[in-house]
């Protein structure tokens, strides 16, 4: 009992100060990026890499998503007889909850863990050492330019992912379970509002922020050796999906708790 | 403040680096203890030593990488330690340092990696940059190698790029981490050639961190020989070649019979 005491104090106090140092990590970032003008070229790059290198990632697993979405819901609906419907189901799903989730976890994995191997693989070949001896410091270099890149372009393929999903999913309706096409697309219009746009681009810069918070702290702070990148990247996509789900029910809970609330 | 006053030139044979019982520890292990020495303008110095007595960890304190946990380290008349983030990047404009094993972005091509000093410090046009780093590639024995990518080089041609890179902005102090380590013994020669043609040819202060002890009779004005984190003799190349000291002895003779044991 007491050695399972101690094991849970101890996990409590490393957790505790991974988040400090992640917390200290991104102060020092805000404080390069606010005392110094950006790097636009470098900004550029990891727009691209970010973006462009996610699109395709993202989008095709929000199809997907958004065509079972309209089977589960099509599924669910006809047992209460209302299966007319569908398109409500999908555009409450998509906008509101799997479009801005689907689209962080996707960019996580593909984006977040190459900037963390990245990262990690320039600390264990001295680069960053190198960078700082040409005087050229590293946060303003490969850290700023992150957070400034994933914070733009995330929420853009939040709303990407939205139309993806939405398209999919009004396909499968109308094509696969002949609903009335009229009515899938009455039924969409009416329940996605620009609000509801907005707060997935909302949930797409908060998350975002994480996982680039996550993935470059872990690539700064890698330990040494192939074994350290191994690590490093593991730990940055593990942490960062982990940390997404929670995340992502306190936005729900801000953005949406409210209207459940008022419904009850 | 310091950092505001302009470093000033300094005369061949001044005192450029001077340390003052320097430790260093990590976690319970002393790397090193008490290192006290000059490092002379204009001067070669090279610090020999069995690997793992602290050479690079010595290197890393000269340019700010790493923090005294005790001691004083005057470079270029700024106390290292004691610098400010932006004081300390001002002093590094001024120093040079070549890695062991060359520490290139290898995501960038041979013409970024040498032009990325050049092009953060300077306001030097395009053309003056292509111009500045095709001659010192031409220093280091590889002209006409700008567009290669770095996974493209040999183990030595990194390394000279790397120093390429060191020798860009034209610093006051250039470092070399290990130069030859790792190298074939033409390469070694090569590159041990390379550094006299510098001090030569740019009258600039080098201090390289080795254990080639015949690459260190040929360029070394000053040896140091560091031991188990200890400065075990400090002086002039001929003095330390010749004393009578027994771990030098055994370490200048390549010998395992005496005091000294290989980490």
């Amino acid at each position: 009992m007491v050695r399972f005491v101690e094991f849970i104090g101890a996990l409590f106090g490393k957790v505790l100060s991974e988040v400090g140092a992640i917390g200290l990590f991104v102060i020092k970032t805000l404080s390069v990026g606010i005392s110094t003008f950006p790097n636009l070229k470098r900004f550029g790059e990891e727009c691209y890499n970010i973006g462009i290198q996610s699109l395709f990632v993202v989008c095709s697993v929000g199809a997907f998503i958004g065509m079972s979405t309209a089977l589960v819901g099509y599924a669910t609906l006809k047992d209460l007889g209302a299966q007319n419907l569908v398109g409500i189901f999908i555009g409450i799903a998509s906008i509101r909850e799997l479009g801005p989730a689907v689209a962080a976890f996707m960019v996580a994995a593909k984006a977040g863990s190459g900037m963390a191997a990245h990262i990690a693989t320039m600390r264990v070949k001295e680069q960053i050492d190198a960078m700082e001896v040409q005087a050229v410091n590293p946060f303003w270099y490969l850290i700023v330019p992150r957070f400034l890149a994933i914070m733009v372009v995330l929420p853009v393929l939040v709303v990407w992912n939205d139309f993806f999903m939405l398209g999919t999913g009004y396909m499968i309706a109308v094509f696969q379970l002949k609903i009335n096409s009229g009515a899938v697309m009455e039924n969409l219009l009416s329940t996605v509002a620009m609000a509801d746009i907005w707060k997935g681009m909302i949930k797409g810069w908060v998350l975002a922020l994480f996982i680039v918070s996550i993935c470059t702290f872990k690539g700064f702070t890698c330990e040494p050796g192939a074994l350290g990148v191994g690590k490093a990247t593991n730990q940055a996509v593990v942490y960062c999906i982990a940390i997404l789900i929670i995340i992502n029910f306190f936005l729900s809970q801000w953005l949406y708790g409210g209207i459940g609330l008022r419904g009850m | 403040m310091a950092s505001k006053e302009e470093f000033r030139k300094y005369e061949t044979g001044e005192p450029i680096v001077t340390v003052r019982n320097l430790s260093k520890s990590f976690g319970s292990l002393r790397v090193l203890k008490d290192l006290n020495c000059d490092i002379k303008a204009g001067e070669t110095t090279v610090f020999l030593g069995p690997s793992g007595t602290g050479k690079s960890v010595f290197i890393k304190h000269i340019v700010g990488l790493l923090k005294p946990d005790e001691g004083e380290l005057e470079v270029m008349g700024r106390n290292v330690p004691t610098l400010g983030e932006r004081e300390l990047y001002e002093l590094r404009k001024h120093l040079g340092l070549a890695f062991q094993l060359g520490a290139l972005f290898d995501s960038l091509n041979v013409y970024d990696n040498v032009s990325f000093p050049l092009s953060h410090h300077t306001r030097m046009r395009q053309k003056e940059i292509k111009s500045r780093v095709a001659e010192v590639l031409e220093l280091v024995g590889l002209p006409g190698t700008e567009n290669k990518l770095t996974t493209e080089l040999s183990t030595g041609q990194q390394k000279r790029v790397g120093l390429a890179r060191a020798l860009a902005l034209n610093p006051t102090i250039v470092l070399f981490d290990e130069p030859t380590t790792g190298l074939d013994p033409i390469l070694c020669t090569t590159i041990d050639e390379l550094i006299l043609k510098l001090k030569t040819e740019l009258g600039k202060t080098f201090i390289v961190i080795s254990h080639d002890i015949e690459g260190t009779w040929n360029m070394a004005d000053q040896v140091g020989v560091l031991y188990q984190g200890t400065l075990l003799r400090y002086g002039r190349n001929a003095d330390v070649r010749r004393d009578d000291n027994i771990f030098l002895k055994q370490f200048f003779g390549r010998t395992e019979d005496g005091p000294m044991i290989g980490v």
